[in-house]
């Protein structure tokens, strides 16, 4: 039974970080009806990332990562590739990071997300720009940076509820 | 026991090896996949129909709350400005009225005209409704998700996905009952368009913004601000006259455009059946 209870726990610790991450993520899909709306565009992607490899890095992992890059491709008509290379460099720097400083703290962990996710978009930017041989518009990425860098704590707060509720892993050890 | 905290120590050591290099390796399949999809072969569409295939309906599941709510929203808001809406409809049906009979002689006189030129006409075209249930417009990439219904049999890659206002973008993949359509400001768009007054050819490039570029025009080419331009119908992969985009700036060196939809509006489009191009059959026949 413990056996049983213990696979279920695993399955969850490892589905919930994705499951979420897409979740919220389709949530910004869904069609707004007025021009402001229109707008405000975030990429809640980065922040699930940066989140749960900072977090709870035994929860997320590279082929998670991976996974969620080529759905985020798919989705959103990028050449496949182009997210998933975004996501690792994303992934890698969370968890060089979290290795480096105390990411437990949520002022610190909020100026390493801007940092992290200043580089990973920049990296994009670069790649895409080459892809297409045309340079991607600057003036729009930067305003999704700075939406994205600012409501952070909005975001997390959805994620830190998420892992709260789903995710028990220490429970699961002191059964073992 | 000093032998066993050697081979600890190796296997952590092995272990952390592997790890960076497991890393190392996503990204390099990454690359690999970036230089596939640029050679095109079908394993990427593939990969990307089945992923299509299983978030398209939780996506579509996700936006019925958001479609209820922007529907209560629009009535509300019609309901507010319906006296407005009367007087402005009133205005532009009486105008209508006027252009009705001047349009039906000019009907007459171009029948005749083309049968004088022996011309031929483009193929009748056949055309299905989808509704928008998820829309992707940011700095990297600007698309939309249908829901086409029954009528996903009948719709293939590349047909052209219009509203009342013109031109929004072409198919680009089509899994299930849903299609994904890359809008005409998505940076991969390029659509070979005509000056709807001048006649002068270009193609409009997308760099998702609402600031299209119009490349290649002709050296002496008389594109002028708020000229229309229309679909040419160049290369067969969209029917002729369908409007794209408005001229905003017509400098010598750059002439930007503006499309004619806006994405706010986008909840029922059209889709248009156009096939010029021919079978594999025919065009071995025509070699």
């Amino acid at each position: 039974m413990a056996e049983t209870k213990n696979f279920c726990a695993s399955i969850a610790t490892y589905l919930t970080p994705p499951l979420s991450i897409i979740l919220i993520d389709l949530l910004f899909y869904i069609p707004r009806s007025s021009d402001f709306w229109n707008f405000i565009r975030l990429v809640p992607f980065y922040t699930g990332i940066y989140f749960w490899s900072s977090q709870r890095s035994d929860a997320f992992n590279g082929i998670t990562a991976f996974l969620l890059g080529i759905f985020a491709d798919v989705m959103s008509a990028n050449p496949l590739g182009i997210n998933i290379m975004t996501f690792l460099c994303l992934y890698f720097l969370a968890s060089r990071l979290s290795a480096y400083f105390n990411v437990k703290k949520f002022s610190y962990s909020w100026l390493l997300f801007a940092l992290a996710i200043i580089i990973a978009m920049s990296f994009k930017f670069l790649i895409t720009s080459v892809f297409n041989r045309m340079w991607v518009p600057i003036n729009a990425a930067t305003l999704e940076l700075m939406l994205t860098i600012t409501l952070y704590p909005l975001l997390a707060s959805c994620y830190i509820w998420i892992e709260r509720r789903y995710i028990h892993l220490e429970d699961r050890y002191e059964k073992i | 026991m000093k032998r066993q905290r050697v081979l600890f120590l190796k296997e952590n050591y092995v272990l952390r090896v592997l790890k960076s290099f497991f890393l190392a390796g996503l990204f390099i399949i990454a690359l690999l996949l970036i230089l596939v999809h640029k050679i095109d072969i079908s394993i990427v569409s593939g990969v990307s129909k089945g992923v299509m295939y299983i978030s398209s309906p939780l996506m579509h599941i996700a936006s019925l709350p958001a479609e209820g709510l922007s529907y209560g929203y629009k009535k509300i808001a019609e309901i507010m400005y319906i006296y407005e809406e009367n007087e402005r409809l009133r205005q532009e049906n009486s105008e209508l009225y006027l252009l009705k009979d001047r349009m039906r002689a000019l009907q007459t006189e171009n029948r005749i005209f083309k049968k004088l030129l022996h011309h031929i006409d483009v193929p009748q075209t056949i055309s299905y409704t989808a509704r928008v249930i998820a829309e992707n417009d940011n700095a990297f990439s600007n698309s939309l998700l249908l829901y086409l219904g029954n009528a996903a049999d009948f719709i293939k890659s590349g047909y052209a996905v219009v509203n009342s206002a013109g031109l929004i973008g072409r198919i680009d993949i089509v899994s299930g009952k849903y299609a994904r359509v890359t809008l005409i400001t998505d940076i991969n768009s390029k659509i070979p368009v005509v000056s709807q007054k001048s006649r002068d050819r270009g193609i409009l490039v997308g760099n998702n913004t609402r600031k299209m570029n119009l490349i290649f025009p002709p050296l002496m080419a008389e594109l002028h601000k708020d000229d229309i331009l229309v679909t040419s119908g160049a290369g067969g992969g969209l029917p002729p006259d369908i409007p794209v985009a408005k001229i905003k700036r017509a400098g010598v060196d750059t002439i930007t455009a503006a499309p004619l939809f806006s994405p706010s509006e986008l909840e029922i489009v059209k889709i248009i059946a156009y096939d010029v191009m021919p079978d594999k059959e025919t065009a071995k026949e025509l070699e």
